[in-house]
């Protein structure tokens, strides 16, 4: 499974508020750091196995299954909201 | 610490080749002629950015009528705002939608009076309607974005259902469906427009339903009117909280509608920067938060959920823009809101606004 951010939605840095957020029509979604980071990692070209090594090495000391799932979790919320669209590798 | 804005509404220009009688600008559009020009825009969208203002919402009238929408909307995509044109699509052809997405605007939204081509082109007082559906095809092939936005009243809002699988249809991802706001220009003609409550609960259910049924493939928004529902709504996010708005003569105000209020000074961005005008701009002070609410509000729960509601309705209504919204059931003026949506169900429907019964065709 690969993951997209689909064309509606725009993830950025807001300076204003110091936070990520993902901009999408008349909505803005405010992202924590642990969103914003799983985010950044979604290209359209990294598979989701290749997204969680990732977290992984940025994150020895946390289970994997801990955050496999939490990335999972959060891409299919988004994607329920059409934020995220997945495709086959 | 004043919140930044999220939003800029910029009113490019109050020029609008159609007539609907429920339109919010002011009636009295001709008195601000004096456009702001490109460089000012330009400059008036770097300022929102920098203030932290992250959607930029091209509007008017209709701001296609000006040919230099591309420009701006560069200028805002390029500061990282979320760049969307709000337009009727009178006189819009497939070049200019190219040229918009060549801009970077994210998202267009097209404004449609019903679904049957005549009955929509009598609500806006030209032929349009046709043209209206090609052009929001085009913005799906330019690979924008699109929302239908409805307003809607008593002459349409028998048509929801039909609607909404006409968006679908478009390719829309978003269709808003608004019940009139009575004030402005729609405040004069408010029992022609005026549903019953009847209509209401059904069109309604009927939106609810197919919001259901296309869950995850357009997103239904059904704007409930106040005026029925014996709750306000919050003004815009909040009086200064959420949104700016700049007309086209450059003025800055918190609220799309505020210009009629009286006792507003009226800044304007040829003058000041956009960012002390949203801090410290007496119109932007003078409704934030809950310091200037007397009772009910001052001592309700829900004063930081709904602010005490729209203050050009409270003004229209009441003659005082600083009283409770009467469209809450606990102003004591709320019987007026009842009044009228008695007087609603008997009168005949019209479809034109009075300065005018003028007919164009679109292009
Ligand atoms: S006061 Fe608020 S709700 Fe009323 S017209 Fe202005 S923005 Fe809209
Ligand atoms: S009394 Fe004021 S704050 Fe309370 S619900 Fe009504 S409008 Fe809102």
């Amino acid at each position: 499974m690969v993951p997209s951010l689909a064309r509606r939605a725009r993830l950025r840095w807001d300076d204003a508020r110091g936070t990520h957020v993902l901009l999408y029509p008349e909505g803005v979604l405010v992202l924590n750091p642990e969103a914003a980071e799983v985010l950044a990692l979604v290209d359209g070209a990294r598979s989701f196995e290749a997204l969680v090594d990732a977290l992984c090495e940025a994150h020895p000391e946390v289970p994997r299954e801990t955050l496999d799932g939490d990335a999972r979790e959060l891409l299919e919320a988004l994607a329920a909201r059409g934020f995220v669209t997945t495709s086959a590798p | 610490m004043i919140p930044p804005p999220l939003a800029l509404l910029a009113e490019l220009t109050y020029r609008c080749p159609l007539r609907c009688a429920y339109c919010s600008n002011p009636t009295d559009w001709r008195r601000y002629g004096d456009e702001l020009d490109t460089d000012a825009w330009v400059r008036v969208v770097h300022e929102a950015a920098d203030l932290g203002v992250l959607h930029l919402h091209l509007s008017g009238g209709e701001p296609l009528l000006r040919d230099d929408v591309e420009p701006i909307a560069r200028a805002g995509r390029d500061a990282g705002l979320y760049v969307n044109v709000i337009t009727s699509a009178w006189g819009v052809d497939r070049a200019r939608i190219d040229a918009l997405a060549a801009a970077g605007v994210d998202h267009v939204q097209v404004s449609l009076q019903h679904t049957d081509g005549a009955r929509g082109d009598a609500i806006a007082g030209v032929e349009a309607h046709a043209h209206k559906l090609a052009v929001a095809r085009m913005v799906r092939e330019a690979g924008m974005e699109l929302s239908i936005n409805v307003v809607l009243h008593r002459g349409n809002l028998a048509c929801v259902g039909d609607v909404i699988a006409l968006a679908h249809d478009l390719g829309a991802q978003r269709i808003e469906l608004a019940n009139t706001q009575y004030h402005g220009s729609a405040f004069p003609h408010r029992e022609a427009l005026l549903p019953s409550r009847a209509q209401l609960d059904e069109a309604l259910a009927t939106a609810r339903t197919w919001k259901a049924r296309l869950a995850g493939r357009l997103d239904v928004i059904y704007v409930v009117p106040d005026w029925f529902a014996d709750a306000p709504k919050p003004c815009t996010g909040g009086w200064g909280r959420q949104f700016l708005t700049v007309i086209p003569d450059g003025t800055v105000l918190p609220c799309a509608g505020a210009h009629d209020l009286p006792g507003m000074v009226f800044d304007n961005v040829r003058a000041k920067p956009l960012a002390t005008i949203w801090r410290r701009g007496q119109d932007f002070e003078r409704f934030r938060g809950t310091a200037w609410m007397g009772d009910p509000c001052a001592s309700c729960e829900h004063r930081e959920r709904d602010w005490g509601g729209c203050r050009c309705q409270a003004f229209a209504l009441t003659g005082d823009p600083a009283v409770t919204d009467p469209a809450c059931a606990k102003s004591p003026h709320h019987a007026r809101i009842v009044a009228e949506r008695e007087v609603a169900r008997e009168a005949p429907p019209t479809l034109y606004r009075l300065d005018t019964t003028r007919r164009r065709s679109a292009r």
